[in-house]
């Protein structure tokens, strides 16, 4: 499969690159590791009039530890990630999620930045031009209708990323570059929770770094999927729990990916751990709750269902690694 | 868009005048002749196409030879040193590891990459290692059986 024609652009700063991107948003795509834009473009799911290539941009790859915590630069690779002694050590669950990403030559070519802003999954959408017109396209293909629920306007498309869940849980921050300038603003706010278009930049913003907070307490990522290589989370879960000596919860973060158009946090039972005593009661108690309050939407290959019992299964088995 | 392209393969310099949007695989197969990286699914998900580029193992299908500029490129036809086989291709040769032959670059050369990065892995990680790379003949025993053959003879040397 060809790829299709495009102009090339190597700018020499994230300057410039962003402004390149506002100058054409809709035309123009960012190219980091490749390995999630590429395979799209060679579905045709994307046809960029111009393709910006980020690497030639220097000192986009970096693990620094500083007084405020890490900055992680966008262009450091999964295998960086999952390589560097200072992340195993404070950010074990970052770690663990890198190493659940693809494969081993996944891992090296995939940067933190294009796993965060992969595109989201779906049976009737990742599929070449030829599978995708038997059918007639999708929503968020261009069409008119979602096949996954037989309706319009609505995109039942997951979000897959193995990073984002952890760094959420993490508490990160992420700073852009805009035409206009930086700001930095939580991770979490670039999720739109649309499977359309899952994504919030203002015009030609592109991510610049990952700001982690220094690490409180334990973190842990499970993913539950199919086969145990390049496989996309069926639901994978972040924890990042903050245990007292008394093993009371000062605070706890759950952050699910697989199971909506974006990450998702159980914000109650996160509240029902807050200060509770983490003992096997509890435990069950919490795995439960979780079961109840995690709402999957409905995706094209597993029942929301079967999520939501597997979500309760991750909770108890990570907790259960904790105490 | 075409442009000219300059490429450092197992040693040698090369200049191609191609597309902007052609993969380091075709470039490889149709400019160079170096049919030895295969094409298999062509979206990274089976491993045939894997190269070794500045000493990691990267899918040629998913890079841009114009990305590829600049950096050092080994495919399997430059692993073989004036005519004596590498130990891992030796050691597939040996044990059989070898059926129909389509996986074997990439097998060969993911495994030569992790083996620099970790010398003496445990079998789990070597497994993991080469879990990008799919064998259709499911020779997956050999090819494991390969591979340990030669992390034990780095270990005894």
């Amino acid at each position: 499969m060809h790829l299709p024609e495009f102009e090339y652009v190597e700018p020499k700063s994230l300057k410039e690159a962003a402004k390149a991107l506002a100058s054409d948003p809709k035309g123009s795509v960012l190219l980091a590791g490749g390995t999630d834009l590429l395979v799209n473009m060679k579905h045709r799911l994307m046809e960029p009039r111009r393709l910006i290539n980020l690497k030639s941009i220097p000192k986009m790859a970096y693990i620094e530890s500083g007084k405020d915590g890490m900055r992680i630069g966008v262009l450091t690779t999964l295998h960086e990630v999952s390589s560097s002694p200072l992340i195993r050590d404070q950010y074990p669950a970052l770690c663990q999620a890198a190493q659940e990403v693809g494969a081993y030559s996944h891992q090296v070519m995939g940067t933190v930045g294009g796993n965060l802003c992969q595109g989201n999954r779906c049976r009737y959408y990742n599929q070449s031009a030829f599978w995708r017109n038997a059918r007639g396209i999708c929503y968020k293909a261009g069409g008119e209708i979602c096949h996954v629920v037989r309706k319009p306007g609505e995109c039942h498309s997951t979000y897959c990323g193995d990073l984002a869940p952890v760094l959420i849980a993490l508490e990160a921050d992420v700073k852009v570059m805009g035409p206009e300038g930086e700001r930095r603003f939580p991770l979490k706010k670039i999720f739109k929770q649309d499977g359309k278009k899952p994504l919030y930049f203002k015009k030609g913003e592109i991510l610049k770094e990952i700001l982690l907070p220094h690490p409180l307490g334990q973190s842990l990522y499970l993913k539950w999927r199919l086969r145990g290589s390049i496989e996309f989370p069926i639901v994978s879960l972040a924890l990042h729990l903050n245990l007292e000596d008394n093993n009371r919860m000062e605070q706890g973060r759950i952050v699910f990916s697989g199971v909506g158009p974006g990450p998702v946090e159980a914000f109650e039972t996160e509240k029902k751990l807050k200060g509770a005593s983490l003992d096997a009661d509890l435990i069950e108690e919490m795995s439960d709750q979780v079961a109840k309050e995690i709402t999957p939407m409905r995706t094209s290959i597993y029942s929301p269902a079967y999520k939501r019992k597997i979500a309760g299964v991750l909770l108890r088995k990570s907790l259960l690694q904790m105490m | 868009m075409k442009h000219v392209i300059r490429l450092h393969v197992n040693g040698e310099e090369f200049e191609i005048f191609t597309g902007v949007h052609k993969t380091l695989l075709e470039v490889l197969r149709e400019d160079l002749g170096l049919i030895g990286t295969k094409k298999g699914c062509d979206l990274g998900g089976c491993g045939a196409c894997t190269v070794i580029i500045d000493g990691k193992p990267h899918l040629s299908c998913l890079t841009l030879a114009i990305d590829a500029q600049g950096k050092k490129i080994t495919t399997i036809e430059g692993l073989s040193q004036d005519g004596t086989l590498h130990p891992l291709q030796r050691a597939f040769v040996e044990k059989g590891a070898i059926q129909c032959g389509f996986c074997t670059p990439g097998m060969v050369l993911t495994a030569k990459a992790f083996l620099d990065e970790h010398p003496e892995p445990s079998e789990e990680e070597v497994r993991k290692a080469i879990s990008g790379n799919l064998c259709r003949c499911t020779g997956y025993v050999k090819i494991m059986e390969a591979i340990r053959s030669v992390v034990e003879k780095q270990e005894k040397l």
